[in-house]
């Protein structure tokens, strides 16, 4: 279909980069334009909404910053996003190398236990989980949100990580046995840097899904400093939605940086996001 | 889904590094969190779910109630249908133009690898900064499309496109077509790639044009990640919640009412909590039974094709 | 340096446990988030503990939707409960005090002669702080829950006065719709904006038996009395009274539309006059008139929809008498001028004849002294699933989705499957 090697560009490859091109365009429009909007007057999006601003206004982010705690939202956000990404990725790491490579009671049914996590939407429990955290004293803590964050990205993340062991033959992990490891320093010393691609790409999927969670964050979060950036957005659009400049520039703040590290990581995050659905 | 297309039994395997039930130690911290957090409320969902519970004091058995009434409550039954034609619109927005995407970006040429790249970037966005984006663009006094629409001249079709019961739920599959058309182009670029190209060469030979390329090469080749595709979009369009709660909440007069946001309101809004769990209890019947009748129904079609 | 520095660790540690044992914690929770109002209650705050510096107050506030969905419940269940916490009057003290919430505050009251201070009329079991005889809502301040802002600056180059009867209200909403300006703004997402004064325009057109039979479902609301009602909402929108995006529209950014002078008028509660404060331009000129008189033979033709609120001390508050020492101050006269000021009418006796209100709050005063009568609105008088489908039905007819019989129709049968 691509025809690389020739030089020129057919008509018809023209044709698709100029329909590929306007399509591009009309799809990232509105992102520039929430940029561009951040650094205008209220008065100047409603009246020039396409122009570029007459005077660029970078004190509405500073606004924006001070105005929506932004910094302390990062903050909830990073501290939730790294903790339930390191227990799901480390204790599913450790489950997908016991599937796996070795044998113990109740191996299936563990297994199978877990994949029903695969069929179930989070909206099904979120009901119940809250009365259970709220008995467990979690609600309103970091914890509300790092441990069924990591709880629900379990099953796909032993799936994959599974799915990759059984990828790569066990000799090196045989090799280590017969060297006299025990099984911890095989998975410690062996299998671990074996696997560090996959888990790198784990670490990808879940820091997106979890960094982006709204529904947990939105229930068992109330109070506004502890707040993670999905939530804090939304009450803040909810607060000053009529101000349009103010809003624009918060939505700016908390998409521009995740924009520019998905265009530094771009392969990586693409693979890690469309994991799931890989053969 | 790679373990299932190898079709290889888990017992079917190299012999294991080490036996033992001290191995359990392995899945112990991941079993424990599943369990706690998973489990232990899906489990007590179904207790609730046959309870008259108000979440805080004893729970009251209440038998089939709480499932009588769901059958009977129509705002309920409506959610399902809006969930189905979201689901179709994200069949048309998401995975159809996102298959139409990478065919058309799928070149080797300057500036397609960008176009991929900025086609994909709003799948990384949350779903409450997409939906906050996209209430701004279709804001009925000063959003962008309205003004759009003005600076084209046809200012008569501007639109209250979130305020409207005819028009609120396919603005929001517009939306959810935006944020992520990206995703599955990306899978069927993937799988595009792994076509040889000589297939399409000898096609071209042989006088095919791209329209019966495409439909008699490339979809049949696809096949398997249009499946895939398929079933990450109805049980991911099940569980809608982001956008739906961002931009209209159920609105107008509950046309974008779905599961969640009813399920949401009961139980929150209204504290009627064991009534929103069984209708929580109702939407994981519903999902699973779509994944094992989609399971058996692939597998069914990966025997025909092998 | 090191044995130094330990020493000073343990040293503000037992002074951290001394002071510890000292303070007394009341936590006070609310739904005051923002605008005049919050900086008069970190003042009042503040002031209350320079003169009792053993006790200390923690603030645990919400966005009000927030505080209504969830905010509020969950503590009040939870082990922690707030000591105080902010309630409207009327069903929702009722369930606290059933529900065993809410504290018996009676010998409080009774105590100082605290209770005389308030203004008689709040200690009705129609003003919803009294349940059974028995008070449990301190009320602080009094909210006409639906008036009509207005624009004086769009009234003058459109040559129009506030009208004296509903007619001429339709009027000029049309005179103002066809000089192309957004008449009125109202922003209905969330039902109780336009609920709250379609249930003002029921309650003045409405029969007062009919309506009650209706809401208590003794009667049905397809009756004459409700069609008329709904009829005359038809009619303000055919007159262009409804802004297209009526039902995507927030309270909120309509509120912030009309104090940015977009819309000639907004209907919605005194609390508009705090929110303008801090929103508003200083020029921006704005007054108000209330549902004009639509039948005038009727008992409430003239009437106000309002409601009061205050603050409840929960039953397991850890520290009652503190709370209580907190509310005493917070209803001293001199704080309530404070709150006045910023806005918010005073049920203390004197506070809004003394205090230096602003135009509008002093408007707001005289209409609540000179109405004859005061109509709850129904979200806070019935239980909340039966006023809301009323609400609904209501919005149906302003959105143009339903005609004034069907939206009646469809009422009754929703009402009816609401459980008791």
């Amino acid at each position: 279909m691509s025809t690389a090697t020739s030089p020129r560009w057919s008509a018809g490859e023209r044709l698709r980069f100029g329909i590929g091109a306007v399509l591009v365009a009309a799809m990232f429009y509105p992102t520039v334009w929430m940029v561009l909007s951040a650094l205008k007057s209220n008065r100047e999006i409603f009246r020039t909404p396409f122009a570029l601003p007459s005077v660029w206004r970078w004190e509405n982010f500073v606004e924006a910053w001070e105005l929506g705690r932004l910094g302390t939202l990062y903050l909830n956000s990073l501290l939730v996003t790294a903790g339930a990404v390191t227990l799901c990725v480390g204790f599913a790491t450790a489950a997908a190398f016991a599937f796996a490579r070795l044998e113990f009671p109740f191996r299936r049914l563990s297994y199978r236990l877990l994949l029903l996590g695969l069929l179930l939407p989070p909206p099904t429990v979120a009901i119940p989980l809250f009365t259970q955290l709220r008995d467990m004293g979690l609600l309103n803590t970091p914890w509300a949100l790092i441990l069924p964050g990591a709880a629900w990205s379990l099953s796909l993340t032993v799936f994959l990580m599974r799915a990759y062991f059984n990828t790569v033959r066990p000799d090196m992990e045989e090799a280590a046995r017969i060297d006299g490891a025990n099984t911890w320093q095989i998975f410690w010393r062996v299998s671990v840097p074996m696997v560090w691609p996959a888990m790198l790409t784990m670490i990808i999927l879940n820091t997106i899904n979890i960094w982006n969670e709204l529904l947990f964050a939105l229930l068992f979060i109330v109070d506004e400093d502890k707040r993670t950036l999905p939530v804090g957005l939304v009450r803040f659009y909810g607060y000053h939605s009529t101000d349009y400049a103010l809003v624009f520039a918060a939505l700016t703040i908390t998409t521009v940086p995740v924009l520019i590290l998905y265009f530094i990581l771009q392969r990586h995050v693409i693979a890690g996001l469309t994991a799931t659905a890989m053969d | 889904m790679a373990d299932a297309g190898a079709g290889r039994p888990i017992e079917d395997r190299t012999a294991p590094v080490a036996k033992g039930a001290v191995n359990l130690l392995f899945i112990a911290p991941a079993m424990l969190l599943f369990g706690l957090f998973v489990l232990w409320p899906v489990g007590s969902a179904f207790y609730y779910a046959f309870t008259h519970w108000d979440g805080f004091t004893a729970p009251r058995w209440a038998g089939l109630d709480n499932f009588q009434r769901a059958l009977a409550d129509s705002v309920h039954l409506m959610s399902y249908v809006h969930v189905v034609l979201y689901i179709l619109g994200t069949l048309i927005f998401e995975v159809s133009f996102g298959l139409l995407v990478a065919v058309l970006l799928n070149s080797d040429r300057r500036g397609f690898a960008l176009m991929r790249g900025l086609f994909f970037s709003p799948v990384v966005l949350s779903m409450s900064a997409a939906g906050v984006l996209w209430a701004f663009v279709l804001d009925y006094r000063s959003g962008l499309l309205n003004s759009v629409l003005k600076a084209l001249g046809a200012g008569e079709l501007a639109q209250p496109w979130l305020s409207q019961p005819s028009t609120a739920l396919i603005a929001i599959m517009i939306v959810s077509g935006w944020k992520y058309a990206g995703f599955y182009m990306a899978i069927f670029f993937a799988a595009l790639r792994r076509i040889p190209r000589n297939i399409y060469e000898a096609a071209t030979l042989d006088g095919a044009g791209p329209a019966v390329q495409f439909f008699q090469i490339t979809l049949p080749l696809l096949r398997q990640n249009a499946m895939v595709a398929v079933l990450l979009a109805v049980t991911g369009g099940f569980a809608g919640f982001d956008l739906f709660f961002t931009m209209t909440n159920g609105n107008p007069f509950g046309a974008t009412e779905v599961p969640a946001t009813w399920i949401m309101k009961q139980a929150f809004d209204k504290n009627q909590m064991s009534y929103g769990i069984s209708l929580t209890v109702v939407l994981a019947a519903v999902v699973m039974a779509i994944s094992l009748v989609y399971l058996r129904v692939s597998e069914r079609l990966s025997v025909h094709r092998y | 340096m090191q044995v130094l520095k330990g020493s000073l660790a343990l040293f503000a540690a037992a002074l951290m446990t001394t002071t510890a044992l000292a303070a007394t914690e009341i936590r006070i929770t609310h739904a005051t988030t923002g605008g005049a109002e919050k900086e008069v209650l970190d003042k009042i705050i503040a002031d209350f503990e320079a003169a009792n510096p053993d006790i200390k107050v923690v603030q645990i506030p919400f966005d009000d939707d927030v505080y209504s969905n969830t905010g509020l419940i969950t503590q009040l269940q939870s082990n922690d409960v707030p000591d105080i916490y902010f309630q409207w009057a009327g069903f929702p003290v009722k369930r606290d005090a059933e529900a065993g919430y809410a504290m018996d505050l009676t010998e409080a009251l009774a105590s100082d002669g605290w209770q005389d201070t308030f203004v008689p009329s709040v200690w009705t079991e129609g003003a919803g702080t009294m349940v059974d005889g028995k008070p449990y809502l301190v009320p602080t301040s009094l909210d006409v829950t639906n008036t009509i802002w207005y624009n004086e600056a769009i009234f003058e180059e459109n040559g129009i006065s506030p009208p004296a009867t509903w007619d001429e209200f339709v009027a000029l909403t049309k005179t103002l719709t066809d000089a192309g300006e957004i008449a009125i703004i109202q922003g209905n997402n969330e039902f109780w904006p336009f609920g709250n004064w379609a249930s003002h325009i029921a309650a003045k057109v409405v029969p007062p038996a009919e309506y009650t039979a209706a809401f208590e479902r003794t009667g049905k609301f397809s009756t004459p009395g409700f069609l008329k009602a709904f009829e005359h909402i038809a009619e303000l929108r055919a007159a262009g009274g409804f802004n297209r995006d009526l039902q995507g529209l927030g309270a909120d950014p309509a509120m912030a539309t009309f104090l940015e002078g977009s819309a000639a008028m907004h209907p919605i509660g005194s609390w508009l006059i705090g929110t303008a404060k801090e929103l508003a331009d200083a020029d921006f000129r704005y007054a108000s008139f209330d549902t004009p008189v639509i039948d005038p033979d009727h008992p409430l033709a003239h009437s106000v929809i309002g409601t009061a609120t205050g603050f409840v001390v929960h039953a397991r508050a850890k520290n009652p008498d503190a709370a209580i020492k907190f509310l005493k101050f917070y209803t001293l006269p001199a704080n309530q001028v404070l709150r006045a000021e910023a806005g918010t009418l005073s049920p203390i006796k004197g506070v809004n004849e003394t205090a230096n209100l602003d135009a509008q709050t002093d408007q707001m005063a005289r209409m609540l002294a000179e109405a004859p009568a005061m109509v709850p609105p129904p979200d806070t008088t019935y239980p909340v699933a039966l006023a809301e489908a009323y609400y609904q039905a209501a919005a149906y007819v302003a959105a143009g989705e339903k005609s004034p019989g069907d939206a009646l129709s469809w009422l009754d049968e929703t009402v009816a499957l609401i459980a008791e």
